[in-house]
C-alpha cells in the first residue's frame, strides 16, 4: 500500500518447441512485464523468423483496421481476452484481400469524388473574393506588359515576399484576409516575371489553377463548379450508401479477422524479444511477486520442460529499470492519477498516493468549508462517478465525493451552509447553526496563522519522508547534503525559529515557529553553521559521492553560485511556508464571496432573494470550486510531492492481448 | 507571488542539477583520447550517460546505437524540463523540443526519397528508427507508418490533424512539380523557427528578455548559416534568399541578411555584426572548410547566451 507492488525479475528457458505455447501463457494473463533479451540469443542464427510473422501480422491487423475504418466499423476486442486464437498468417490473408478489393472497388472511387469535390470547392474559395470582377480569368495570363500570379499562400509568407520584392515595380493586393490560406493577386512588368516567379514560389505561392475548359468570367465559371459540385455530392452518397451495406455484410467476420491477426501480432512480437538459443529461446521479464506463483503454474502447465529462475530484488539496490506496478484500488484510483501525473514512483520509493488521499480532501474542505456546498459536491461526484450526471467528469468523481465530504465537515467547523453563517442562518432558515472551531470571516488572522502553522506540519513530514526515502535508497550523500537532507531540515528548523522570533506575539505569528524558537537550542550559533552546510551542500555532495572536480568554473565562480543556492533556499523556504497561508486566504475568501451573493440578493426572502441565492451558490461551487481545486493540486505538487518525491519509475507494461485491459 | 518563486525554483534546481551532470572539458578530452570505440563506450559508462548505455550488449554497440540511446538522456532531459516548468514557459520549452521532432520528419522523408538504395535485407523502418531522435509515443507523427508508405506524397498525408500539416500542404505542390526535398525541408524550417520566435515572444517581462537573448542567437546562427550556404552552394537568387530566411533575430538584424541577399561582402556584413569573430575572411575564402568553423564560432555565441542565463 505505501510502496509499488513488490516485483519479481523471472528468467525462462523454453524449448523451442514450447514456445508459442509459453508466449501464449505469458500474453494472455496480463501479469509479465517484458524485457528485450534478444541479446541473451546467439548472433549466428540470423534474424529470426518470427521477427518477419511479426511484421507481417503487424501490417495485416493495420489493413483490416484501414478496411474497417473505410466501412466505419469500430474496433470491438472480445471483453475476456483468449490466447487460443493464434492463427497462421495464409489462413486468414486470403479473406482479407477477398474483402478489402470489394471494399477498395468503392471506397476508390468514393475517395475520388471527394477529391474531386475538394477541388471544385478550393477552386470557387479561389474564385470568391474575385467574383465580382467583370474580367476573363484566363485572360490575366494573356496579357503583354504585366506579368499576373493570383493565388495562396502562408499567411506567415506575405510579409516576407513582400520584402523579397521590394526591389523591383509591382503591386500587390491581399484579395481574401485568411488566418490560413489568403488569396493574394501579384502583377508587374512583364520583363521581371522571373523575379516576381522565384519570389512567389519561393513564398509557397500557389497559383490559382483552374482547368483550361472553366472558361469565362469568375461568375460563369463559379455557376459551372457549383453545377459539378451537386453531381459528385449525389455519386458520394450513392457509394457511402453501398459501402455502409458491405459494413453490415461484413461486419463479424471483420472483426473476429482483427482479433485473430491482433493477438497473432501480440504473440508475435513477444516472441521476437526473447533471446534465441540453437535449442531453446531466453525470456526475460517482470512479474508482480503476488502473481509469480500462479503464472508459474501456468507455465508448467505449458511446458513441462521450462526452466524457471527468479530473483526478487531489494528494494534498496539500484532499481531504476525494474517496472513500476502501483497498487490498484477503485477508490484511490483519482487520487493515483494525481500523483501519476506529477509522477510515478521510482521501485523502492514511497508511493505518496495515501498520504495524498488524506492531504488532499482535507486541505480542499478547508478552503472550501461549507456544509451545503459540500453535499452537492458529493452528490456531482457520486453522479459523476457513476455516469448519471456530468459524464465527463467520471474519472474525478470520487475525488469530488471525498472533497465534499471534508468540506461538508469543515462547513460544521466554520458554521456556515449554503453561504449562510452566523444570524443569518437563523433568519433565513430557521435553525440555529453555530460553528463548532471558528468562522473564518471573523477570525481572519488566527485562521491564516494557523494555516501556516498546518503548512510547516505538512512540510516538516516532507523532510522526513524524503530523509525516509533517501536511508532506503541508501542514498547518504543526499540523506545528508540533498535538497531535502538532514542539513536543508536543519535549517529549515532554525528559520523556523528565527521567524518565530522575529514575529513574537503579533496575531499571525505562527504557533509551530514560536514554539520552536522557545526550545532551549542555541539557534543563534546553529543558523550560520547549517546556513554555510546549505551553501556548500553542493561541494559536500561530490565529496560524498566520489564526484570530481569538487569546484567547478573556479573558486570566485563557485563562491557567487553557492551563495546564489543559499539565497535560492532561503526564499524558496519563506515561499513555501507562506504558500500555505492560501488555505487560510481561501477559508475567508469562500465567506466573503458568499457575502457578496447577500448583498445582491437583498435582505427581503422574496423570491428574486432566493433565485440569487441558488445562483450565488451554483456560481460558488463551479469557479470557486474550481480555484479552490487547483490552488489544492498545486500546494501538493510544488509544496508536498517535490519535498519528498521523486518519480521517474518506469510503468508496469505487461503484455496484454486486449488492448482494453487495464494496467494490472 | 509564491508560486512563481517556488515554481521557478523547482525547476532552476532541476536545470541546475542537470548542467552539473555535464560532461566538463576534462571529461571530453579524456574521452577523446580512449583509444578505441569500445574503450570510448566504456568511459562513457562511468559518466551519467552510463544508464543509457547499460542496455546495450557488447557485440551490438555500433556508433549510431550508442548515440540513440546518448540522445535517450537528452529526451529524457526535455520531458522532464517540460513537465516542471511554469506554465508560462511551458509552451517554449516543449517548441524548443519539436526541433526533434522536425529533425525526424526530415530523416524520414529522406530515408523515403532514398530507400530504393539501401540493402533489402534490412526494412526500411529498421534502417530508419535507429537515427530518429528518440521521441515518446507524444511525438504527433506517426513514423513508422510515414516511412513504411514508401512516398513521400503518401507519407505527408499521414500528417493530417498534426502541426505540420498546413505547412506540409504548401510544400508539397512544390515537391510535386520538383521532386526535390528542398522546398519541403525549408518550410518545415521557417515554420518551426517562426513558432518558436512567436513562443518567446508571447512571454512577460525577465522571460521574454532571457529568452529573446538565447532564441534570438540560435535564429541568429541559423539565418546567417542558411543565407551564406544558399549563396554559396545553391547560388539562389535574392528574392529566394529572402524568402527562405527570417526577418528577426538577436543580434543579426534583417538589413544584414538582405545585405548578403543583394550581394554585399558576407566576411564584412558577419564582422560587422561580431566585431570579436576572428579571421571571418579566411574561412570564408575556403567554404568547404571554413563554414563548419564559422557554424562552430556562432554556436559559441549561443552557448555564452545559455550560460549567462544561470547567472541572471
Amino acid at each position: 500500500m505505501f510502496f509499488p507492488k513488490e516485483m519479481t525479475e523471472v528468467e525462462l528457458i523454453i524449448p523451442s518447441k514450447d514456445i508459442v505455447a509459453v508466449a501464449k501463457v505469458l500474453s494472455g494473463h496480463g501479469v509479465f512485464h517484458q524485457v528485450d533479451s534478444t541479446y541473451l540469443g546467439l548472433e549466428n542464427l540470423g534474424p529470426s523468423a518470427w521477427q518477419e510473422k511479426a511484421g507481417n501480422y503487424s501490417a495485416l491487423e493495420r489493413r483490416i483496421q484501414a478496411i474497417m475504418q473505410t466501412l466505419g466499423l469500430p474496433e470491438e476486442y472480445p471483453t475476456k481476452a483468449n490466447a487460443e486464437n493464434m492463427v497462421e498468417l495464409e489462413s486468414i490473408r486470403p479473406a482479407v484481400s477477398r474483402i478489402d478489393e470489394e471494399v477498395k472497388r468503392n471506397s476508390d472511387q468514393l475517395s475520388n469524388e471527394k477529391k474531386q469535390v475538394e477541388l471544385y470547392e478550393s477552386q470557387l474559395r479561389q474564385l470568391e473574393p474575385i467574383a465580382d470582377v467583370k474580367v476573363e480569368v484566363g485572360a490575366l495570363n494573356k496579357s503583354v506588359y504585366m506579368h499576373s500570379i493570383l493565388g495562396v499562400l502562408p499567411a506567415a509568407n506575405i510579409s516576407r515576399l513582400k520584402t523579397s520584392i521590394g526591389r523591383v515595380p509591382h503591386v500587390f493586393f491581399t484579395l481574401r484576409e485568411d488566418s490560413q490560406k489568403p488569396v493574394v493577386w501579384l502583377l508587374g512588368p512583364k520583363s521581371n516575371s522571373d523575379i516576381l516567379e522565384r519570389a512567389a514560389k519561393s513564398a509557397y505561392l500557389t497559383p490559382l489553377s483552374l482547368p483550361d475548359e472553366l472558361n469565362g468570367t469568375p461568375e460563369q465559371i463559379t455557376a459551372t463548379l457549383k453545377k459539378e459540385i451537386e453531381a459528385s455530392k449525389k455519386k458520394i452518397a450513392d457509394l457511402e450508401a453501398d459501402l455502409t451495406k458491405l459494413g453490415k455484410t461484413h461486419k463479424a467476420e471483420l472483426q473476429q479477422l482483427l482479433w485473430d491477426a491482433h493477438i497473432s501480432r501480440v504473440m508475435a512480437d513477444a516472441i521476437v524479444r526473447f533471446g534465441q538459443l540453437r535449442h531453446t529461446y531466453v525470456v526475460v521479464g517482470w512479474v508482480p511477486s503476488a502473481d509469480l506463483e500462479n503464472l508459474t503454474t501456468k507455465l508448467k502447465n505449458a511446458s513441462k520442460e521450462v526452466l524457471i529462475e527468479t530473483h526478487t530484488p531489494s528494494r534498496s539496490d539500484h532499481n531504476s529499470n525494474i517496472p513500476v506496478a502501483l497498487t490498484q484500488n477503485k477508490w484511490l484510483k483519482p487520487i493515483q492519477n494525481l500523483v501519476t501525473t506529477f509522477g510515478r514512483p521510482s521501485y523502492g520509493e514511497l508511493d505518496p498516493t495515501l498520504l495524498i488521499a488524506l492531504s488532499f480532501p482535507i486541505l480542499y474542505g478547508a478552503m472550501f468549508g461549507d456544509i451545503g456546498q459540500g453535499l452537492v459536491l458529493m452528490l456531482v461526484g457520486i453522479l459523476a462517478h457513476n455516469r448519471i450526471f456530468m459524464k465527463g467528469l467520471q474519472s474525478l468523481g470520487l475525488l469530488l465525493v471525498y472533497a465534499g465530504f471534508f468540506a461538508t465537515i469543515f462547513g460544521f467547523m466554520y458554521g456556515s451552509i449554503f453561504g449562510f453563517e452566523g444570524h443569518l442562518v437563523h433568519e433565513y432558515l430557521h435553525f440555529d447553526l453555530h460553528p463548532l472551531w471558528i468562522s473564518p470571516l471573523e477570525n481572519i488572522l488566527t485562521i491564516l496563522g494557523f494555516a501556516i502553522d498546518a503548512g510547516i506540519v505538512i512540510l516538516i513530514f516532507g523532510y522526513l519522508l524524503s530523509l525516509f526515502n533517501t536511508i532506503r535508497a541508501k542514498d547518504w550523500a543526499h540523506f545528508w547534503f540533498g535538497h531535502t537532507g538532514v542539513v536543508s531540515l536543519v535549517f529549515y528548523i532554525c528559520f523556523l525559529a528565527l521567524l518565530g522570533g522575529f514575529l513574537g506575539d503579533t496575531a499571525i505569528a505562527p504557533k509551530v515557529a514560536v514554539a520552536i524558537g522557545q526550545l532551549p537550542l542555541p539557534f543563534n550559533i546553529l543558523t550560520p553553521i547549517f546556513a554555510l552546510g546549505l551553501m556548500f551542500n553542493g561541494l559536500f555532495r561530490n565529496m560524498a559521492e566520489g564526484h570530481r572536480p569538487l569546484v567547478e568554473g573556479g573558486i570566485a565562480m563557485f563562491l557567487v553560485t553557492s551563495f546564489m543556492d543559499l539565497f535560492e533556499g532561503v526564499i524558496s523556504m519563506l515561499s513555501n511556508t507562506l504558500s500555505f497561508v492560501r488555505v487560510g486566504a481561501f477559508a475567508v475568501a469562500h465567506g466573503g464571496l458568499s457575502l457578496a451573493i447577500f448583498s445582491l440578493a437583498g435582505h427581503e426572502p422574496d423570491l428574486g432573494f432566493w433565485i440569487t441565492i441558488v445562483l450565488g451558490n451554483i456560481f460558488i461551487i463551479g469557479f470557486e470550486g474550481l480555484i479552490v481545486y487547483i490552488q489544492t493540486m498545486r500546494l501538493h505538487y510544488y509544496e508536498i510531492l517535490g519535498k519528498f518525491f521523486h518519480g521517474g519509475g518506469m510503468r508496469f507494461e505487461p503484455l496484454k492481448l486486449n488492448p482494453s485491459q487495464e494496467e494490472a | 507571488m509564491a508560486s512563481g518563486v517556488s515554481g521557478y525554483a523547482a525547476i532552476s534546481t532541476r536545470v541546475r542539477a542537470m548542467k552539473a551532470d555535464l560532461l566538463s572539458a576534462q571529461d571530453m578530452a579524456r574521452l577523446n583520447e580512449s583509444p578505441d570505440f569500445a574503450s570510448l563506450v566504456a568511459a562513457l559508462k562511468n559518466t551519467p550517460y552510463g544508464k543509457y548505455l547499460a542496455g546495450l550488449k557488447e557485440s551490438d554497440l555500433t556508433p549510431r546505437r550508442v548515440v540513440f540511446a546518448i540522445k535517450s538522456k537528452l529526451s529524457d532531459s526535455y520531458n522532464s524540463i517540460a513537465q516542471q516548468s511554469p506554465s508560462e514557459s511551458r509552451p517554449l520549452i516543449k517548441q524548443l523540443y519539436r526541433y526533434f521532432e522536425v529533425g525526424n520528419l526530415k530523416a524520414v522523408l529522406r530515408s523515403i526519397q532514398t530507400v530504393s538504395s539501401w540493402n533489402t535485407d534490412i526494412s526500411s523502418w529498421d534502417r530508419v528508427r535507429e537515427v530518429l531522435f528518440p521521441f515518446p509515443s507524444s511525438s504527433s507523427i506517426p513514423a513508422q507508418a510515414m516511412v513504411e508508405t514508401g512516398n513521400v506524397g503518401g507519407a505527408v498525408e499521414l500528417l493530417k490533424g498534426t502541426p505540420y500539416e498546413s505547412t506540409m500542404t504548401f510544400a508539397m505542390k512544390r515537391f510535386s512539380a520538383e521532386q526535390n526535398l528542398f522546398p519541403l525541408e525549408v518550410a518545415l524550417d521557417l515554420d518551426y523557427w517562426r513558432t518558436l520566435w512567436a513562443a518567446t515572444k508571447r512571454l512577460t517581462g525577465k522571460d521574454q528578455e532571457v529568452a529573446t537573448k538565447i532564441i534570438g542567437s540560435l535564429l541568429d546562427m541559423n539565418n546567417l548559416m542558411w543565407v551564406i550556404r544558399y549563396k554559396i552552394y545553391h547560388k539562389l537568387s535574392e528574392e529566394e534568399l529572402i524568402n527562405y530566411t527570417l526577418p528577426f533575430g538577436y543580434r543579426v538584424k534583417d538589413e544584414d541578411v538582405r545585405a548578403i541577399a543583394s550581394g554585399a561582402d558576407i566576411a564584412s556584413v558577419i564582422s560587422k555584426i561580431y566585431p570579436t569573430l576572428q579571421d571571418v575572411n579566411t574561412l570564408l575564402d575556403d567554404p568547404q572548410t571554413g563554414l563548419p568553423k564559422l557554424e562552430q564560432q556562432l554556436k559559441r555565441q549561443v552557448m555564452n547566451q545559455c550560460l549567462a542565463a544561470f547567472y541572471w
